[in-house]
């Protein structure tokens, strides 16, 4: 009498093969952090490989224009609605920040308000690691402008903190940039707020 | 390739490019590990990184290219240049990134630079397959990379040296790696597996036992843990040793991505062991899953076979009825499937289920994909790296498109402005022709002259009396009045007596006259100097006006023509960009279609030998009738 074993068949090695997972593990052979060619895998037919290859050859092409595209579109949009004779570009800067956890940034020039911002998570941690966030771009005449930031999160403690800081920015022919910078104190262990032109 | 590591690998490869990176999956890492951020000289650098560090790899390259074409980042141009070439990396253009790091490495570059670009080239080597060229690259990075770059470089090192089959070499790579990073555990990983498959079992699984067993903190390491006793309890069972199979298989976590597979395997050790009760346990547990799942499928066969080694036959036989009740349904929707990619149009439930930014762990949100036939099997398909990538080429297509389409109105909107502002100048037009007309510039100029000749005068004969004020003028005409009449009078002592008193009024007039003289002859002057500097600006303003039509007229026309070349500009890719993204939907649905059909043809082999087993257990149970 035939072994119920062999009756049934085990599906083995067809089970082994057919889990993708396991044969992916061996035939990829790397868990590394890149696109390790498998050398194991199937070539594919060459017809479908010629097909692959082409259209990623025509999407590589196609990406470098729109590269190049999308660069020429927004110079021309900035020379169109921010002429440099007139441009005022606001950035905000976090330096180290242990002292305040950012949530929002409300900004005012010459009493109104021209931008109110929230940050997420991922916003905060691309500042913390050295990212400086362009938060306004307009036009000012030639001319003295008041330009006032408020700054909202958690404080020391967890408190909520809100604070404001101030300056006064003499605009003249050309363009003008203003640092919001969110820096430590380490004498008091307080956050520091600044604004300062960069020439 | 796992999507967990393609993520990462688009991460990394333009994290690499800055000093202060932090190298491994970035958002992972906690803020306190990260090197301090370099000094930022220029702003505009500093909003690239801004959107860099986010993973929007193609905003970032936008900016710095356009930062570099105004010329903002004077400060950062190597540091610029490599980051271009990584972010080309991260775009999937390959080429544009290995000419920009030979481009760089060709001029005078500081070392942290050149070693950078250096890692960048043998990536792509690797990449691409070109393994001598990668470790050519490898050997010219001189010192050490910046934070978690330089294990990062190790393992490429050990990958490249157990690709080019140098396995001592990539070995003593890792002896000396002694730190605890996550590297180090996917280096060992990557031995183990490479020596297992080259024949050289027992120290392969030396290594993969020690990534077994390690302590896991993190999801990434809980996932390369699980992945090490995967192949640990694979690997024994081929070997015939389910002892070490239960043992490694038992090690992986219940609710991670190879739960699955490990039950199944931990099943077939348990019945290696002559175990087919402890068999059923993890197999019937299996079965729950989704029959999509190759585990599952395999399950539906392993537990009636683990009742025919307890002799329960009924039950065995009705589990291989549901098993072939299963698997034909399951095919019925591996067909419908096949239809529906047929159609077309499959891949664009994926812009609908994925956020719309270029989050590179997007991937892993298609497993929330509806369960429709033509999306249910997608996330499977994943396992394929050419599937990936090509999926990825199609979501960015995809993604440019929706940019196309926002610019096209932008540019709308742009031309209207340039209407609007035409317009304007169009009706400023009157008003400046007016100004012209009544400005007299020239005789404006002539009495300026005049007054400036006659001051000239003054001062030269010291004509002090020229220079009286209006009352001194009239008080000096009225004297000179009296004086005529004081002449006419008769002679005698009342005369000289009005005479004397004349004498003195003039005097004391001339006095005064004299003593001003100075101030009033600065103050003269500084008023023709005033004038005459505002007759300058008069000019300057007129010659600004004669000119204002020509200049707004030339500038708008100026932007008229870059928006018009830019609209045509789009209007010539946009058709391109569709058909491409088409053409790779089609590469994309045949590669699906031959997965599926590769599922079918697995199903109908498990129908098959469901089916005979069916009838072996029918064929045994009439066999002992007789």
């Amino acid at each position: 009498m035939i072994s119920m074993k062999q009756l049934t068949g085990r599906p083995w090695l067809a089970g082994l093969v057919a889990i993708a997972g396991f044969a992916a593990t061996f035939a990829a052979g790397a868990a590394d952090a890149q696109a390790a060619p498998s050398a194991t895998a199937a070539p594919p037919a060459s017809a479908a490989a010629d097909a692959t290859r082409g259209v990623d050859q025509d999407v590589q092409v196609l990406k470098k224009q729109l590269v190049d595209l999308n660069r020429d579109l927004f110079k021309l949009e900035e020379e169109l609605l921010y002429p440099a004779s007139t441009q005022v570009a606001v950035f905000l800067s976090v330096d180290v920040g242990t002292f305040f956890a950012l949530d929002s940034v409300t900004l005012k020039i010459d009493d109104k308000e021209v931008a109110h911002y929230l940050y997420t998570d991922r916003e905060v941690q691309a500042l913390h690691r050295g990212g400086v966030q362009k938060l306004y771009l307009g036009n000012l005449k030639a001319g003295r402008h008041e330009i006032v930031a408020f700054f909202s999160g958690k404080g020391p403690h967890d408190r909520d903190y809100r604070r404001g800081a101030t300056l006064l920015l003499d605009k003249e022919v050309g363009a003008k940039y203003v640092e919001l910078r969110i820096s430590d104190r380490v004498t008091s262990l307080e956050p520091e707020f600044v604004v300062r032109q960069w020439e | 390739m796992s999507f967990a590591r393609h993520c990462r690998c688009l991460a990394l490869l333009a994290s690499a490019s800055l000093a202060f990176a932090a190298g491994t999956a970035g958002a992972q890492e906690p803020a306190r590990d990260l090197p301090p951020p370099t000094q930022i000289k220029d702003l505009d650098y500093g909003d690239v990184l801004f959107h860099f560090f986010q993973d929007e790899y193609f905003d970032a390259l936008v900016r710095l290219e356009v930062s570099r074409d105004f010329k903002r980042i004077p400060h950062h141009e190597a540091e610029a240049e490599l980051l271009s070439g990584g972010l080309y990396l991260s775009l999937g253009l390959y080429q544009e990134a290995e000419d920009i790091f030979n481009r760089l490495l060709a001029g005078p570059v500081p070392q942290s630079v050149s070693d950078r670009a250096f890692f960048y080239l043998a990536r792509i080597g690797y990449q691409r397959g070109y393994y001598d060229n990668a470790w050519r690259s490898l050997q010219r990075i001189r010192g050490p990379l910046p934070g978690q770059l330089e294990p990062e470089r190790r393992l490429l090192a050990s990958n490249v040296l157990m690709a080019q089959g140098r396995y001592g070499e990539a070995i003593e790579q890792l002896n000396g790696w002694t730190d605890k990073s996550v590297w180090a555990d996917y280096a060992r990983f990557n031995l183990g597996v490479a020596l297992v498959r080259s024949g050289a079992g027992p120290q392969g699984r030396e290594y993969l036992e020690r990534v077994g067993t390690m302590g896991a903190q993190t999801e990434e390491q809980y996932a390369l843990r699980d992945r090490a006793n995967l192949a640990l309890g694979f690997d024994s069972l081929q070997q015939k040793q389910p002892a070490a199979a239960v043992a490694a298989l038992n090690r992986v976590r219940l609710d991670g991505p190879f739960t699955s597979k490990a039950l199944l395997g931990l099943g077939w050790a348990e019945s290696d062991a002559q175990h087919p009760e402890l068999a059923l346990a993890p197999w019937l547990e299996l079965r729950k899953g989704k029959v999509l799942d190759a585990a599952v499928q395999e399950s539906y066969l392993a537990v009636p076979y683990a009742y025919t080694q307890l002799a329960a036959n009924g039950q065995a036989a009705e589990q291989y009825r549901q098993a072939v009740q299963a698997y034909a349904a399951e095919s019925t929707r591996i067909d419908e499937s096949i239809a529906a990619i047929r159609q077309g149009g499959f891949l664009d439930s994926i812009l609908e289920a994925v956020p719309r930014t270029n989050d590179v762990g997007w991937f892993w949100q298609l497993q929330k994909v509806p369960d429709a036939p033509h999306t249910r099997y997608l996330y499977q398909l994943l396992a394929s790296h050419e599937f990936q990538e090509g999926l990825k080429n199609y979501r960015d297509l995809r993604i440019m498109q929706r940019n196309l389409e926002q610019w096209r109105t932008s540019l709308e909107a742009f031309d209207g402005m340039i209407a609007a502002r035409e317009q304007a100048a169009v009706e400023r037009e009157p008003r400046r022709q007016a100004l012209l007309a009544k400005t007299d510039l020239p005789a404006l100029e002539a009495r300026q002259s005049e007054l400036a000749a006659h001051a000239n005068q003054i001062k030269a004969s010291r004509d002090v009396g020229a220079l009286a004020t209006g009352d001194e003028a009239r008080e000096w005409q009225t004297l000179e009045q009296l004086e005529k009449t004081i002449e006419s009078l008769p002679a005698g002592p009342q005369r000289d007596a009005l005479a004397e008193r004349a004498r003195v009024l003039r005097g004391t007039l001339v006095w005064r006259f004299d003593s001003e003289y100075k101030v009033r002859l600065r103050s003269v002057e500084t008023g023709l100097q005033d004038s005459a500097d505002a007759l300058a600006e008069a000019r300057l303003r007129l010659a600004l006006v004669q000119e204002a039509a020509g200049t707004a007229q030339g500038n708008t026309a100026a932007f008229a023509q870059r928006i018009a070349e830019l609209a045509a500009r789009i209007d010539g890719i946009a058709p391109r960009v569709e058909a491409t993204a088409n053409a790779q939907e089609r590469v994309l649905a045949n590669i699906a279609i031959g997965e599926l059909e590769a599922q079918k043809k697995r199903l109908a082999n498990y129908t098959m030998q469901a089916q005979f087993a069916l009838a072996s257990l029918y064929d045994g149970a009439t066999g002992g009738t007789k």
